[in-house]
């Protein structure tokens, strides 16, 4: 930064926060922290990775995705300056660049990161299975996760939402998901477990409850609510005998004393001793069980299923004590006298209420508590013939259904209401008509009559339902005169029951108005200190379960009182709704699955017998309607996973936490989300199971997918044979007019892979509109498809596709361009779905005030590709825009290298610096070796024996130690090993598994993080040589994993610590050309306090760009260039040399010379510098066809543009204009794309409407490759009546200008694909869209920098997805046209990528070499000098005096050719020497 | 191979349909050919290709359109008109071609009366056909008329909710 340090860059945080932990956030953490700054990578899901951690294989190179994505997540992870921050949400920003303040939700993982070892029990318990984010639904993963793997950070994370309505509506608040994920496991006692936490009566709550749960189930609204309650009564029976509560913690000596046996007395008795008290109830009746036992028949809960669950509950060591009523001699009082601590009152409500007629005192009126409580009692009940029951609730239905039972004749039952209104649950009122009661609707006594003092009948009136009243039911209103009599001898009120509580008189315990003890609703506790009431005596009548609930309730408060503890934290009632889910909100695909009916005893074995009535569930049915949950909560909480977890790292009680941080930048690089097929209906994706999204066959090709990696198709598993990809599914239409831009090569790249992995011959054949394969090498990788690998490719858009009837094949139906309507018929449909604004990432960029593009992306500019609307908060990858996986990472480093240059004053004020153990002295030690084998999953695995690879491993002499693991590369691999290194004390590591290439600097890292020097490391590839090349011969290819092993074995015995020479590191730059790619280059570096060289041939700075007046969204590029130049020119810290021509240059990173010459100087000036960025741009081809040169109306479209430019009339006032694309591209010559030439014409025909609206313009194209935003302009340009016609290799547009009279027309004959005929267009105007090509002097730089170039003559960078901008020869980069053509905002980007790059060398102050070079015994040297002829890299060189070659270890790249070349064998490779190799081909071969 | 030489055509004609009522998206048209693939003229003639009379309207073939007996075959099923992606309204051009080839006097106007009676009645028979499948459940698919109900009037209920 120009501007020295003032008070506001001192107070710019050292620190970025990246947003997006996908390949984009990934690379720009990296890039941040080895540039000097601290991270923090939020990432919304529990890893790292992205969508790319789904994918297969990446385009055009067909690599592994995860292979080559793994090491970096990796490093990310274990970077010490990048913090992890997954499972979490940005909620807020404020404050201004440099100083921003935000706020970030971490979502709960339910598990102790620090505690979890990863071992996966957890996951093996967990009942709940949901579908797999990571499998795109394929297959399942368990509520308790890690998303894949090789997830960073390999953290577990229970998938948990807000809890489900079922346990939320019952009262008890008894974990209902819980029991019920457990019972559809066939996990009955654990499932019992889950119920008895909250409810210790489950086999009669099973019988008798009204489950209030099941009408708040989410199925209601799909079929029927689950049968909950018959659930919980199996398990109940199922593991009766095994249902023993366990005292959870030693006794202690208070005691509490319960007044009421009932189900809250119980409850709170078995909670209190459940934690240890002493209990003992008094219970005023003969029997224990309150209304359970004396107000409910037998015929619905068996007195013996009552006395078992009170058993269980007296086992735990409480005192029962029937007979025994609380009042006149045994008082409150007296029980705190008795030592009692605390008192809780749950008497019940077991007194009738009266109906409040006339007669109601005769003989043959008996009320329902009482009739129901002698009967229970097993005392006589005078009974009636004819029996009439007054009421609608369940009391009256029982009494109903027992008078039958009894043996009265005829029951009846009068009820005010009607059914609706009827408080009695549905199934009790519907088995008593099924007995035979009778039910009279609408009718009200009003009074008993009554001859002799008995009973003779009932005198009732017409009732009719007025207006809701308080209760919300409708009020019943006396019709007037509709008196009518009933013949009876018997009547039972049944119409309400209150509790006797005249034994509180006097106690200190106040009652309420309604003749309810009052007490506070959240702790239950009465007026008494030490008192506390539930129950039906607090609440007035109300079903069991509520009673449980105010007994765990009761229980909870008495304990905290006895603990001196506050009664009421944390315990607030909230009253929230429960919302039913729509329709939609269902998981999608839920089929409709009848609910279990209950099993009865036919109704004619009812009569007489009080034997149960519904039978329970069988286990199949009960297996059958618990599969039916839903598991709305997904985890279901049922605590297994607590039980199994050793490591005691599960805590499910764990918050999520809002945390607060400071950060100088915000890069954002929240991707996107793939288009939903589901809206295209007629494309079949929710019809028919073989028609997949793009990303669902990326799994199914993928060796760790669903179907490890053998192409077969969902509906019956068997191998297609014809494959159909359809192209633009939500892209270049009504709904996204925008193109994807990728999906036409990941199309390829699928195709290619399928027809790689199918075991069964395989056609398959892509309908596209228009091929976009654009991007660098991609249009050799279309080729390729078409020529080698035979991929059909079908210019058509699809119009619908039909399943083929009941075979799973489907009917793709297209009209061919001649007009032909077609169908073809293949076994699976791949759709290339396109990209879409996440809704995520919309509602987060209105929260950092980022302005969206209409269609929800970030808006950025062409001269800004990385810059958000909101200064210091940066873009990168898919966010903005729809794009590949290296366009993708360029943004990264190019937003990594914006933010690097805001903060540069605080530049590594904020880092840790990495501290390694001191290295272990290991000379003298015999080798112990330890062997770590590798399954990759099934990628190894599958074909290669592994285990049996490992105990061979066993036997080689000096191997002390092996083992075998699912993915090396993992992180806790890692961790892993370094503890076996320490605990077997090891002094060598091999590892058997992948390439070197991409996963040995990973192992090295960790075994010097062990404090074993790196070069102690073997590695030894069975995938790529083993595996993958001996797919069918498994035997094999573990023999030859095995012989590799050997091998290893034998050179590891003799590797030896090797030093590492530390280089200091120049800090200056040279950036080669002054375009717009170079300039920003350098501008970025110098921004950030760095010196830099630029380096331009002409006397101007600005490259092609010079030429380039407007983007095709309208920006000025030539006030673009202007300022940029001057800013450039201007800056101290940029030396500009123009007219400089490069004569030299040697050197390695950090340290460069080069040499150049400028314009009329004599001299050789010499630039050290520290790193070389070469943006040396591109050229316009100058065709020799289409009369170009040789007519005067033929030009390029640069040409053009100037024309345009200038406004000259001959040009802007011309009647038609014709532009021919492809010239010089995609032809045999030139087989590649130039990317930027349909834009450009695109771009000059919008111009040229702009000033001529009526001017006929024709575009003759291939491919209209108008990729991502673009498009919209391709739509403008038709809008305002350009015309675009196709034309294809074989057909040619011809040019021709022959004289007609005296005119001399030029005319443009094309073939018309649409029309079937030649068209011909006279011309006033012919532009061609010409290729772009490598400039002239690119093979010397290649030569000077030793950095290579393609076919087409382009640099070609050190790996095509994951390092774009870096060149294999280190300090080295590349940005804009120089390494393929593109568009201005994309060479801005790489240009800031190359800066940015650049800039993790540069701001080291010393940089370690390779240690494994070459060295020469001096001894044996005989001076010869082969060696310095043949090094390429110029680091021998034989010493003139000691006529001995000497190394420069800096220079040495340790390729071996030296020592290859060397007669007397005196140059000898480190860590590949003479006799490593030798012991290698000894074990090989067994000598 | 017969030649088109542009010249000789109407280079304007695209724009004058554009002016006309429903043909204004004309020239939007991008020659996917969704329009051609979906028709069930196409499907019964096969020299009936939507895709290529709009490409003879941008070519400025204005006698050879307006004199066709293909604007006349249209049925207007909207079929095209429903799927095209760049929401170029075909039916709704094939409208305004047919009043540009009357008002141009390429048919005797008692000929559009006559059209405009078989449209009449053809609308009525689809709006019949509609009314059968809505009634008949078709086996391939899972929607359920009943759940299609019940969505749509709790839709109409959330609506309400949020307008009270």
């Amino acid at each position: 930064m120009k501007s020295g340090p003032s008070g506001l860059e001192n107070k710019q945080v050292g620190a970025v926060m990246v947003v997006g932990g996908g390949i984009g956030g990934v690379q720009a953490s990296l890039d941040l922290a080895e540039s000097g700054y601290y991270v923090y990578l939020v990432e919304k899901s529990p890893a790292i990775g992205g969508v790319m951690a789904q994918l297969d294989k990446t385009f055009p190179t067909n690599d592994c995705s995860m292979c080559i994505l793994s090491p970096k997540l990796v490093e990310c992870g274990r970077h010490l300056n990048i913090e992890l921050i997954t499972n979490a949400e940005l909620k807020e920003v404020s404050g201004e660049p440099g100083q921003f303040k935000v706020k970030i939700l971490t979502k709960s993982r339910y598990i102790d990161a620090n505690k979890c070892t990863g071992c996966g029990e957890c996951v093996q318990v967990c009942p709940v299975e949901v579908n797999s984010e990571f499998d795109a639904g394929l297959t399942k993963r368990k509520a308790i996760f890690i998303p894949y793997p090789q997830a960073v950070p390999s953290i577990f994370t229970i998938d948990k939402k807000e809890r489900p309505p079922c346990v939320r509506a019952c009262p008890a608040h008894v974990n209902v998901q819980g029991y019920m994920a457990l019972t559809s496991k066939g996990k009955y006692k654990e499932a019992l477990e889950v119920v008895v936490e909250n409810l210790p009566l489950p086999g009669v709550l099973g019988r008798i409850c009204p489950h209030p749960c099941e009408s708040k189930c989410n199925r209601v609204p799909l079929d029927e609510p689950l049968a909950i309650a018959s659930i919980k009564r199996f398990i109940a029976d199922q593991a009766k005998d095994e249902l023993l509560p366990q005292v959870k913690t030693e006794r202690k000596d208070e005691r509490v004393a319960i007044v009421g046996s009932g189900p809250a007395g119980l409850t709170a008795a078995y909670q209190l001793a459940k934690e240890g008290y002493g209990v003992t109830v008094f219970e005023a009746l003969p029997v224990v069980g309150g209304m359970l036992y004396v107000g409910i028949p037998e015929y619905r809960l068996p007195k013996g299923v009552l006395e078992q669950e009170v058993e269980a509950i007296k086992h735990m060591g409480i005192e029962i004590k029937t007979n025994t009523p609380i009042g006149k001699d045994l008082t409150l009082d007296t029980l705190f006298t008795q030592g009692y601590k605390a008192v809780f009152i749950a008497v019940g409500a077991h007194r009738s209420l009266e109906l409040g007629i006339p007669g109601e005192h005769a003989d043959g009126v008996v009320h329902g508590v009482t009739f129901l409580r002698e009967m229970n009692l097993g005392r006589e009940v005078k009974l009636g013939r004819k029996v009439t029951v007054i009421g609608g609730g369940n009391a009256a239905i029982d009494s109903a259904r027992s008078a039958l039972r009894l043996g009265a004749q005829k029951v009846f039952i009068l009820y005010r209401r009607s059914r609706v209104e009827m408080p009695a649950s549905d199934e009790e009122i519907e088995a008593a008509l099924t007995e035979g009661v009778e039910i009279q609707y609408l009718v009200a006594p009003t009074e008993i009559l009554v001859k002799d003092g008995k009973v003779v009948g009932i005198r009732c009136i017409q009732m009719e339902l007025g207006a809701p009243d308080a209760t919300g039911r409708r009020r019943p209103i006396p019709i007037l005169g509709s008196e009518f009599d009933i013949e009876t001898d018997m009547i039972i009120p049944a119409v309400g029951q209150a509790s006797d509580l005249s034994f509180l008189e006097g106690s200190g315990v106040t009652l309420s108005k309604r003749n309810l003890i009052d007490v506070d609703p959240i702790t239950l506790t009465t007026s008494r200190p030490g008192v506390f009431a539930g129950g039906d005596a607090q609440t007035g009548p109300g079903i069991a379960i509520e009673a449980v609930a105010a007994g765990n309730r009761a229980a909870v408060s008495i304990i905290r009182y006895l603990r001196g503890e506050d009664l009421r934290e944390g315990r607030e009632i909230k009253e929230e709704e429960i919302k039913p889910l729509g329709l939609s909100e269902l998981p999608v695909g839920e089929p409709r699955k009848p609910r279990v009916q209950m099993p009865t005893i036919e109704p004619e074995r009812r009569q007489n017998s009080f034997d149960e009535v519904e039978l329970g569930f069988t286990e199949e049915t009960a297996l059958q309607e618990a599969k039916r949950c839903l598991d709305c909560g997904i985890c279901s909480e049922c605590l297994q996973c607590v039980a199994v977890c050793k490591a005691e790292a599960i805590d499910h009680k764990m918050q999520d936490k809002i945390i607060e941080l400071k950060v100088g930048s915000v890069i954002v690089a929240g991707g996107y989300e793939l288009f939903d097929p589901s809206a295209r209906y007629e494309l079949g994706y929710t019809r028919a199971p073989n028609v997949v999204t793009s990303l669902e066959f990326e799994r199914m090709l993928s060796a760790s997918g669903p179907f490890q990696g053998t192409l077969l198709r969902p509906s019956d598993l068997t191998p297609p044979q014809k494959i159909a990809f359809i192209q633009c599914v939500g892209s270049r239409d009504a709904q996204n007019p925008y193109c994807s831009s990728v999906c036409c090569t990941y199309a390829i790249k699928e195709a290619i892979i399928a027809k790689e992995h199918s075991t069964v011959p395989l056609d398959v054949t892509i309908f596209f509109m228009d091929m976009r394969t654009c991007g660098k090498d991609f249009d050799r990788y279309y080729e390729r498809a078409r020529e080698e690998s035979q991929v059909k490719f079908t210019r058509a858009k699809v119009h619908d596709i039909e399943n083929k009837d009941g075979t799973g094949d489907l009917v793709v139906k297209f009209a061919t361009e001649d007009g032909g309507v077609r169908t073809e018929d293949f076994n699976l449909v791949v759709l290339s779905v396109g990209f879409q604004a996440s809704p995520g990432m919309i509602s987060l960029a209105k929260k950092l005030g980022v302005q969206l593009n209409p269609y929800g992306f970030c808006q950025t500019r062409s001269f800004s590709p990385v810059e958000t609307s909101k200064p210091g908060i940066f873009v990168c990858g898919a966010f903005s825009g729809p794009k590949d996986i290296p366009e993708t990472v360029v943004q990264a480093s190019g937003a990594a290298g914006s933010a690097s240059a805001l903060l540069a004053p605080v530049r590594k004020t904020l880092v840790k610096e990495k501290v390694y153990p001191p290295e272990k002295d290991i000379a003298g030690e015999e080798p112990r070796i330890g062997v770590f084998v590798c399954h990759c999953g099934i990628n190894i695995g599958g074909v290669v024996n592994v285990p049996e690879v490992r105990e061979y491993a066993a036997t080689l002499p000096n191997v002390v130690f092996t083992d075998a693991n699912l993915y090396t590369c993992s992180q806790d691999t890692q961790e892993k090993i370094k503890v076996m290194i320490e605990e077997h004390n090891l002094n060598r590591v091999i590892v058997a598994s992948c390439s070197p290439r991409t996963h040995e600097p990973l192992f090295q890292e960790t075994i010097k993080e062990a404090g074993l020097n790196r070069y102690l490391f073997e590695m030894t590839n069975i995938r790529d040589q083993c595996s993958w090349v001996h797919m069918h011969e498994p035997e094999k290819a573990t023999e030859k994993a095995k012989d590799l092993v050997r091998m290893a074995v034998a050179k590891a015995r003799l590797t030896e610590p090797l030093k590492q020479l530390s280089l200091s590191i120049n800090h200056s730059a040279l950036v080669i050309g002054g375009g717009i790619s170079g300039l920003v280059s350098a501008l970025t570096l110098a921004e950030q306090g760095f010196k830099v060289h630029l380096v331009e041939r002409n006397s101007k700075l600005g490259g092609i760009a010079g030429r380039i007046h407007y983007t095709l969204e309208g920006g000025n590029v030539q006030a673009y260039l202007a300022d940029l130049i001057e800013k450039v020119t201007n800056h101290h810290l940029i030396e500009v040399y123009t007219e400089a021509y490069i004569v030299d240059a040697y050197g390695y990173v950090g340290n460069f010379t080069t040499e150049l010459m400028r314009y009329r100087g004599p001299y050789i000036e010499k630039i050290e510098h520290g790193v070389v960025i070469i943006a040396t741009g591109g050229q316009e081809y100058k065709p020799g066809e289409y009369l170009y040169g040789r007519d005067p109306r033929v030009l390029t479209s640069l040409e053009l543009e100037e024309e345009i430019a200038e406004v000259n009339p001959g040009i802007t006032n011309c009647n038609s204009l014709v532009m021919i694309q492809c010239v010089g591209s995609r032809d045999d010559q030139r087989p590649y794309c130039s990317r930027v030439c349909c834009s450009q014409a695109i771009k000059n025909a919008l111009k040229l409407k702009e000033i001529k609206p009526d001017m006929e313009i024709y575009i003759l194209y291939r491919d209209m490759r108008t990729y991502g935003f673009q498009e919209d302009y391709y739509q403008e340009a038709r809008r305002k009546g350009v015309i675009f016609l196709r034309y294809d290799l074989e057909h040619k547009p011809e040019v021709r200008a022959v004289k007609e009279n005296d005119h001399y027309p030029l005319k443009v004959n094309v073939y018309d694909p649409v029309m079937g005929e030649q068209v011909i267009i006279n011309t006033d105007i012919l532009a061609l869209g010409v290729a772009t090509t490598p400039p002239a002097e690119i093979r010397e730089l290649a030569q000077f920098y030793k950095v290579p170039l393609n076919e087409d003559g382009f640099f070609v960078e050190a790996h095509v997805k994951l390092r774009p901008v870096d060149f294999a020869t280190e300090g080295a980069f590349v940005c804009g046209l120089a390494h393929a053509p593109k568009s201005i905002d994309e060479s801005i980007a790489q240009a800031k990528a190359a800066a940015s790059r650049a800039t993790t060398i540069l701001v080291k102050d010393t940089i370690t070499a390779e240690g494994m070079v070459c060295s020469v015994n001096e001894d044996i040297c005989s001076g010869c000098g082969i060696c310095e002829v043949l090094c390429p890299y110029l680091a021998i060189a034989v010493d003139k005096t000691e006529k001995v070659a000497k190394v420069n270890e800096a220079l040495c790249k340790g390729c071996g050719t030296c020592c290859s070349a060397c007669p007397s064998g005196a140059a000898q490779q480190r860590g590949f020497r003479r006799d490593q190799i030798s012991s290698m081909i000894s074990a090989a071969l067994g000598v | 191979m017969a030649t088109i030489v542009l010249n000789e055509l109407d280079p304007k004609f695209k724009y004058e349909v554009a002016k006309q009522p429903g043909g204004e998206n004309i020239k939007v048209c991008f020659s996917c050919g969704l329009c051609t693939a979906g028709c069930p003229v196409s499907e019964i003639d096969e020299n009936y290709n939507p895709r290529k009379i709009i490409h003879m309207v941008l070519l400025g073939m204005k006698q050879q359109v307006l004199s066709s007996d293909f604007i006349w075959l249209c049925s207007l099923c909207y079929t095209c008109y429903a799927h095209c992606p760049q929401n170029v309204k075909f039916t709704d051009v094939m409208r305004a071609l047919r009043t540009m080839a009357v008002s141009e006097g390429y048919v005797h106007p008692s000929f559009p009366n006559r059209i405009k009676e078989i449209d009449n009645f053809s609308e009525k028979l689809r709006h019949q056909m509609a009314l059968s499948i809505l009634e008949r459940k078709t086996e391939d698919t899972q929607t359920d008329p009943a759940e299609l109900l019940a969505k749509a009037s709790q839709e109409v209920e959330r609506a309400k909710s949020s307008v009270s």
